[in-house]
């Protein structure tokens, strides 16, 4: 029975898989007053939809490890079925019942976990209803102005109009990706939630509100130019949307490495990450859009792939803060990979595909002239090295901080068989850049009516900037590698191990075991000393509000002085205002 | 590929002893700042090689050997993506295969490759000089990529030789047509350099930390070997970028001389700053005149 249920749970997870291969031909049903529910599969949703397909089973098998639990299987289903719902909407009834069912579905999924607490769960509810009803303000308003449902181009919109739809469409998709300042749910939901929901929730249920951020263009005919006209190469509106993100990235990279929990960097890392693709959105010309892209393509397979790895990691010592773990590097080689390909894609590094998706980020701004945003992506992207190297020192080298981390195992393979399918598309990627523009973006292009990349070959990004050759690349690095390391071996020389852990260059003195010499929590403190990341860490969002909350009360408080207190002054007032507007319109004769 | 094999050789070659030389001028001409005699221009070739044949060398296991070579790895690789030579088949190395980003990013690989032997050799204070390279690199990569973003965007590409093709001659030289990203960039290239007095990230006096503390015999052979050679690939893809180019290897040798010998003295000239004095002063001078540099240049194109 039990393993009836798993195989069960294991094939609903390929559901997404199965919808993208099978799909064919648009599904009309008509509704009621002539509302017609439509459903296809477009490129761009297709996109989206594929990587549902490939995060769904890889988050489905190690979960499979654990004790069966039907409810939790059940409300996966409905999560599933919400996703798609969404993604083949062709109207926004169809999206907002897809994205109501996603929002509840992970809402209970979310309350499964024991670490849940109450203002978790709160914030969790509170900040996607509101994105909820903001998507449903947006929808009833586009009703009310063109009598239609339907995602399409609307002609003839006011300028009020399209700012009202901007607005409320873009608010609610915001605050589904975690932009500052309405991120508050991301790092508590990703850090209490079980810890594959996280992988889940950071790898796949983000990218919803990336492609609503890319539905918003289709309203209009001109995309955001049409909205407020251009700057520099760009869109004005865009300009806002890239600003929004690049401060989200930059805050969020700094939040990131002032964590001491894994998990916690993690979240703030997606938040980072998230901020790079709105970003790009922003931009909106073909390249900056095929960055978006990639860099979404690339940010699920490197979060589904570290989260997984995380959840063995923490399952193997149960612990979950850098000061508690190290040197799990000899006994967990595979998921020391696993991190490492993780990171190298999370910082952007050539040759894996993190860096194609940034390159595109980059010229499409260079292209655009927006410099200024170029550099601020430059500070939050190197920055992000910080918390990459945290990433891999916490957990794997320096020395074990605790019994478990000293006694810990490898992972068990339910765990390290979707790393490694992950670790390979990584790699495959990095080396056939072209392969992903040709195969996955460029259809999403010309869906989007746009001027394609376009690549002479699978191994070459090319762009009208430039491009690599991700074979050379990886090739000319690899070769060099082998080639250094053979000769370092055969010349002629001893090497050999350190007698102990300890036998270290410390500063004159010999170490012992209860010396402290692991670095993975305070690692990043010194950055405070920085002024410009001090003032952003002495900050934060809860604090944000509550200024909002004191300045809202003052103001408050001020315009009640206007009024005075005694009734019978502003009673005069009145009849005074009352008086003098008589006058006024009999001497003017109204 | 015989073209190639040759290729990549000679650039491997010509960077080594192009690097040994310049830090070997360096240390004469910092100890002729200090009025002493200082050894011999040779003298950074005979340490590299006294390294690289010591026949003990200690390890704190395989990723503690691996780093080493990853960071070497990176070097060369940024040797062969960086062109040598303009209007030339020779000393083009892989050039053609990258772009002005892709070599930036080819620049850190390395050392973040190191930082994993750091993290693996269990010393504290090593793991606190990565922190601060980390630190670093944060700050001055913002004005230096800011500063060559300048460039891509007055000659609209990322490629190097595009960028090459288009200096004819000195007026065209980017340093003329572009002065103000020259001045954005040179700094944390200096920075970039390892220069003084961005250099505390190695922590050569003060304290017994930094990134090589583990690090003995052949391994810090070659890491040395790794730094001379990345040096040099930086002064080529700069002189490519603002002095034209170089068609001849003897105008190659002197332009990155003059830069060397700029950064040179700034470094004798100038007292050592924090890490967090360095990124400081990277975001508010260097990032300071390159907005003004976009505003003047981008946002109203007056030249």
């Amino acid at each position: 029975m039990n393993l009836i249920t798993k195989l069960l749970f294991l094939g609903l997870s390929f559901t997404p898989a199965a919808t993208f291969f099978t799909w064919d031909g648009a599904v009309a049903w008509s509704l009621l007053n002539g509302i017609t529910l439509s459903f296809d599969l477009t490129p761009l949703s297709a996109f989206f939809m594929l990587l549902l397909a490939i995060g769904a089973p890889l988050i489905a098998v190690p979960m499979l490890r654990e004790k069966s639990d039907e409810s939790a299987y059940a409300l996966y289903a409905l999560l599933l079925l919400g996703m798609q719902l969404l993604l083949l909407a062709g109207d926004f009834i169809g999206f907002f019942i897809g994205w109501e069912m996603m929002t509840w579905s992970s809402y209970l999924l979310l309350l499964r976990s024991p670490r849940t607490d109450l203002e978790g769960a709160q914030s969790y509810i509170l900040f996607n209803l509101v994105s909820a009803f903001l998507l449903l303000a947006g929808m009833l308003f586009l009703y009310s102005i063109t009598d239609d449902f339907r995602i399409q181009a609307v002609d003839g919109l006011l300028t009020a109009d399209k700012l009202v739809l901007f607005v409320l469409f873009g608010l609610a998709f915001l605050i589904k990706v975690g932009a500052l300042p309405l991120h508050l749910w991301v790092p508590r939901s990703y850090d209490q939630a079980p810890d594959l929901f996280s992988a889940f929730l950071s790898a796949l249920m983000s990218k919803m509100g990336i492609y609503g951020l890319m539905i918003l263009p289709l309203l209009f005919p001109d995309g955001f130019n049409e909205i407020s006209g251009q700057i520099f190469n760009g869109p004005v509106a865009g300009y806002v949307l890239a600003w929004i993100g690049i401060i989200t990235a930059t805050i969020a990279t700094f939040k990131a490495i002032s964590q001491e929990d894994m998990k916690r960097l993690l979240a703030y890392s997606s938040i980072a990450q998230v901020g790079y693709i709105v970003t790009a959105l922003g931009v909106g010309s073909s390249l900056a859009i095929g960055g978006a892209l990639f860099q979404a393509l690339v940010h699920t397979l490197v979060k589904l792939l570290l989260f997984i790895t995380i959840a063995g990691i923490i399952l193997q010592t149960g612990h979950r803060r850098f000061i508690d773990l190290g040197q799990l590097i000899s006994r967990m080689p595979i998921s020391f990979f696993g991190v490492l390909i993780g990171i190298i894609g999370l910082a952007g590094m050539p040759p894996l595909p993190g860096f194609a998706a940034k390159y595109l980020m980059y010229v499409g701004l260079i292209e655009a002239h927006w410099l200024l945003l170029l550099a601020a992506m430059i500070l939050a992207s190197t920055a992000s090295f910080v918390y990459c190297y945290k990433l891999i020192y916490g957990p794997f080298l320096g020395h074990a901080n605790s019994p478990e981390a000293k006694t810990a195992t490898e992972a068990p393979w339910q765990y390290l068989i979707p790393q490694i399918i992950l670790m390979g598309m990584l790699v495959a990627l990095g080396i056939f850049p072209g392969w992903a523009i040709d195969v996955l973006i460029d259809p999403v292009l010309i869906g989007l009516n746009m001027t394609p990349i376009g690549t002479p070959a699978w191994n070459v990004l090319a762009t009208s900037y430039g491009g690599y050759d991700g074979v050379a690349v990886m090739g000319v690095f690899a070769t060099v590698f082998v080639l250094i390391t053979v000769l370092f071996l055969l010349v002629r020389g001893n090497m050999h191990r350190a007698a102990s852990p300890y036998d270290l260059s410390f500063c004159g003195e010999v170490p012992t075991a209860d010396t402290p010499l692991h670095y993975g929590a305070g690692m990043g403190r010194e950055l405070r000393r920085v002024p410009l990341i001090g003032w952003i860490l002495r900050h934060t969002t809860t604090g944000f509000y509550a200024g909002l909350t004191r300045q809202t009360q003052a103001a408050a408080g001020m315009i009640g002085t206007l009024y005075g207190s005694n009734p019978q002054t502003w009673l005069l007032l009145a009849v005074l205002i009352f008086a003098v507007t008589l006058t006024i319109q009999s001497v003017t004769g109204a | 590929m015989a073209h190639y094999i040759i290729d990549a050789f000679a650039m491997i070659g010509m960077s080594y002893i192009m690097g040994f030389l310049f830090y070997g001028f360096y240390r004469q001409f910092n100890a002729r700042v200090q009025r002493r005699w200082g050894p011999s221009v040779f003298q950074n070739f005979f340490d590299n090689m006294k390294f690289l044949f010591k026949t003990e060398t200690i390890i704190h296991g395989p990723m503690f050997f691996f780093g080493p070579m990853i960071i070497f790895a990176g070097a060369v690789t940024t040797v062969l993506f960086v062109p040598y030579l303009k209007d030339s088949n020779w000393l083009q190395g892989f050039s053609h295969s990258g772009n002005l980003i892709l070599i930036i990013y080819l620049l850190v690989v390395g050392p973040l490759g190191n930082a994993l032997a750091v993290g693996s050799s269990g010393n504290p204070f090593g793991v606190m000089g990565v922190t601060r390279g980390l630190t670093r690199l944060m700050g001055l990569e913002v004005p230096f990529l800011l500063g060559l973003a300048l460039v891509m965007v007055q000659h609209e590409t990322a490629s190097v030789h595009a960028i090459m093709a288009a200096q004819t001659d000195f007026a065209h030289w980017n340093l003329m047509t572009n002065p103000i990203a020259f001045i954005v960039m040179i700094l944390p290239f200096m920075a970039s350099q390892h220069a003084s007095p961005f250099d505390v990230v190695g922590a050569p006096v003060e304290v017994y930390a930094g990134p090589r503390v583990e690090f003995s015999g052949r391994l810090l052979g070659v890491l040395m070997t790794q730094n001379m050679m990345m040096t040099v690939a930086k002064l080529v893809l700069i002189a490519d970028l603002f002095l034209g180019g170089a068609t001849t290897i003897w105008a190659l040798i002197a332009k990155t001389f003059a830069l060397f010998l700029l950064t040179a003295a700034v470094s004798t000239s100038f007292p050592r700053l924090r890490t967090e004095q360095t990124v400081d002063f990277f975001w508010k001078i260097p990032l300071g005149l390159g907005v003004i540099g976009v505003i003047a240049t981008v946002w109203f194109p007056w030249s």
